[in-house]
């Protein structure tokens, strides 16, 4: 497809181009075609969304009901750094909880918020199968593994940047 | 015909057909949330459950199709402790606000929670619950009653073709919105009232006017649109209060459009004109109609009739023409644009007609033409009858008698000389015939408002002698 979106870009549709043979039908492409329009803004905006309805050539709607079912799937923009700590059965008992509530300390905000600046947003995650290494955590793309407090600090200082 | 057995009784029925409707059939009621005869089948609500022999787990009624032998049970032991678990958890987050919900006594909810679950609930958590949106004028959402069933997104997606309705988030948190939360923009958005099993979904107009079991229901037709509608005029000492549809699969299937369902407003409002009137005083029936016959003396009258009246009226007038006034010309109007039913097509793929007036067709089958503005000058008298529904011409007439339903807000009554007050739809019995050509039948359902009469009885009145002109 030529046609390019009200926002998104051609490297979108260059890349569903790819992944088209390797699927049975278009409706099959709902959920890379999220992951690829949300790599271009970090989050699916009412537009973003309308966008990949057209390229698929279902309802906006459907889309919007599928974006919202899953969890990584931004529907409201989030910061430069999105650190999804795992809460569930295996990393609570090694001690997600008082990682996330030493997050929320740390960096001023609750869960499900964004910084002021822009830089973080915290949000709690169910399983992200890393069991083994609990308590674990993705940060944007990447797993943060056998965290404890002092991990989890020192992986937020380094990641501030520059300050300004 | 293949045949089945469903509690014990054989039942015929066609490959296809599901459980519901051959229970149905056999005279058993399996009680439903999420399924509609009109709409697809999803089986969410898991309420249908039946015992099938030979399948080893309970089926959804809904789903199942019936086949050839196939032995049904829909009250063994199994079922009922399904059905009894189903009604828990469906409850598990609702409200049980029954006495201030509108939906109250018309509830599915209500009645299968009656018929088949427990009076008694182990669950003692908070409940979910839910901020609501706006979704326009005509439905009020209520979300903490939400049984998630999504008949109101499958009708807005097959029906009203419109997916205005979604199912965001999951699990426990679902919330059935509008996209955004928007306004609904549908036409038909009367229907998704109609369709919530609970009262999620409940109607503006009507809500908190009237407890549903104190309304007396009359089986009608709707007179919007050629279409011809079937309709439930629901009302209570003299007042209508609500419109809804009724089943019928040649016309319009289970539903109604917005227009249609408020349509009974105007019959009910201030400004009608309830008594007659001469130069826009209030009169007595009895000068009224002399008036009305010295006016007409001699006079060289065109007459119209509205194409929202029924049939027997418009009998009635042509006869009464024909006989008093020789020489006068009968003419039908109606909606601008629409004179014939050539010209009366569907207004949308869903059931609105381009006529909005029922019974076009009628006016036809009598023989009776269309209004022709170029012969008005013709004429020094002009005598209108009108339902109330059709759009009344421009005329340029010294002399005008109106007979019907008139409006003081919107038909200028001012330039009638004469009003002879009639009846609307919700008060005569008649025949009406719709775009198909089906005749069905209006049925009286409140007594004649003030001091307005039938058609038949203000044309016997102006066609009795001894009313005598000129004669206090």
């Amino acid at each position: 497809m030529a046609t390019t979106g009200k926002v998104l870009s051609e490297k979108f549709y260059t890349a569903m181009k790819k992944l088209e043979p390797r699927y049975p039908n278009k409706k099959a492409l709902i959920l890379p075609a999220l992951h690829e329009a949300q790599k271009e803004h970090g989050w699916l905006s009412k537009e973003t969304l309308e966008d990949v309805a057209n390229y698929i050539g279902v309802h906006p709607a459907q889309i919007r009901e599928v974006a919202s079912f899953y969890t990584m799937y931004n529907l409201k923009p989030v910061g430069k750094m999105h650190l999804k700590i795992c809460t569930n059965v295996a990393c609570c008992l090694r001690g997600a909880d008082e990682l996330m509530e030493y997050a929320e300390k740390k960096l001023a905000i609750k869960c499900g918020e964004t910084t002021p600046d822009g830089r973080f947003t915290l949000s709690e995650e169910e399983c992200l199968g890393a069991c083994t290494t609990a308590p674990a955590m993705m940060a944007n793309d990447d797993y943060i593994e056998n965290l404890d407090i002092n991990s989890l600090s020192d992986f937020i200082e380094k990641n501030k940047g520059g300050q300004a | 015909m293949p045949k089945c057995t469903i509690d014990g009784k054989e039942v015929e029925f066609k490959p296809g057909e599901n459980l519901i409707t051959v229970a149905k059939r056999a005279g058993v009621d399996i009680p439903v949330f999420c399924y509609h005869p009109g709409l697809t089948v999803v089986a969410q609500c898991r309420m249908c459950y039946v015992e099938v022999e030979k399948m080893p787990k309970l089926q959804t009624a809904c789903s199942t199709n019936a086949a050839e032998g196939m032995v049904v049970k829909t009250n063994s032991e199994n079922v009922k402790k399904g059905r009894a678990g189903t009604m828990e958890f469906l409850l598990l987050n609702h409200p049980l606000d029954c006495p201030i919900c509108d939906k109250s006594g018309e509830c599915d909810l209500q009645d299968n929670s009656y018929g088949h679950g427990s009076a008694y609930m182990r669950h003692s958590e908070e409940r979910r619950t839910y901020v609501d949106v706006d979704m326009g004028p005509v439905i009020e959402k209520n979300m903490n009653r939400c049984i998630h069933c999504t008949r109101c997104i499958r009708f807005g997606d097959e029906i009203a073709g419109i997916r205005e309705m979604v199912a965001v988030k999951r699990g426990n948190n679902v919330d059935i919105t509008t996209i955004d939360g928007e306004a609904l923009k549908t036409e038909y958005a009367g229907n998704y009232a109609d369709i919530c099993p609970t009262g999620s979904l409940t109607l503006r107009d009507f809500r908190f006017r009237k407890r549903a079991w104190m309304l007396k229901k009359t089986a009608s037709i709707c007179e919007g649109c050629s279409k011809g509608c079937n309709i439930e005029l629901q009302h209570e000492g003299n007042v209508v209060y609500r419109t809804i549809p009724r089943e019928n699969l040649e016309v319009n299937k289970y539903w109604m459009c917005d227009e249609g369902r408020f349509n009974y407003h105007y019959t009910q409002d201030e400004t009608r004109v309830l008594e007659p009137r001469w130069n826009n005083e209030k009169t007595s029936w009895e000068d009224s109609i002399l008036a009305v016959k010295t006016a007409l003396e001699g006079k060289k009258v065109l007459f119209l009739v509205g194409t929202d009246l029924t049939l027997e009226e418009m009998s009635a007038i042509r006869e009464f023409t024909g006989l008093y006034y020789p020489g006068s010309v009968l003419q039908h109007f109606g909606t601008p644009g629409i004179e014939t039913s050539a010209q009366d097509q569907p207004a949308d793929k869903i059931l609105k007609m381009t006529s909005k007036t029922s019974n076009l067709r009628g006016a036809e089958k009598l023989g009776i033409v269309p209004h022709n503005p170029r012969v008005d000058h013709d004429f020094s008298a002009a005598v209108v009858f009108t339902g109330g529904r059709a759009v009344l011409p421009e005329l340029g007439h010294a002399i005008q008698v109106g007979v019907g339903v008139f409006l003081d807000k919107d038909h200028q009554t001012a330039k009638y000389q004469h009003i002879l007050p009639g009846l609307a739809y919700t008060e005569k019995d008649g025949t009406i015939i719709n775009h198909q050509g089906k005749e069905q039948k209006l049925k009286r359902a409140i007594l004649p408002r003030g001091r307005s009469k039938s058609t038949a009885e203000i044309l016997m009145l102006l066609a009795n002698k001894k009313t005598k002109v000129g004669v206090a």
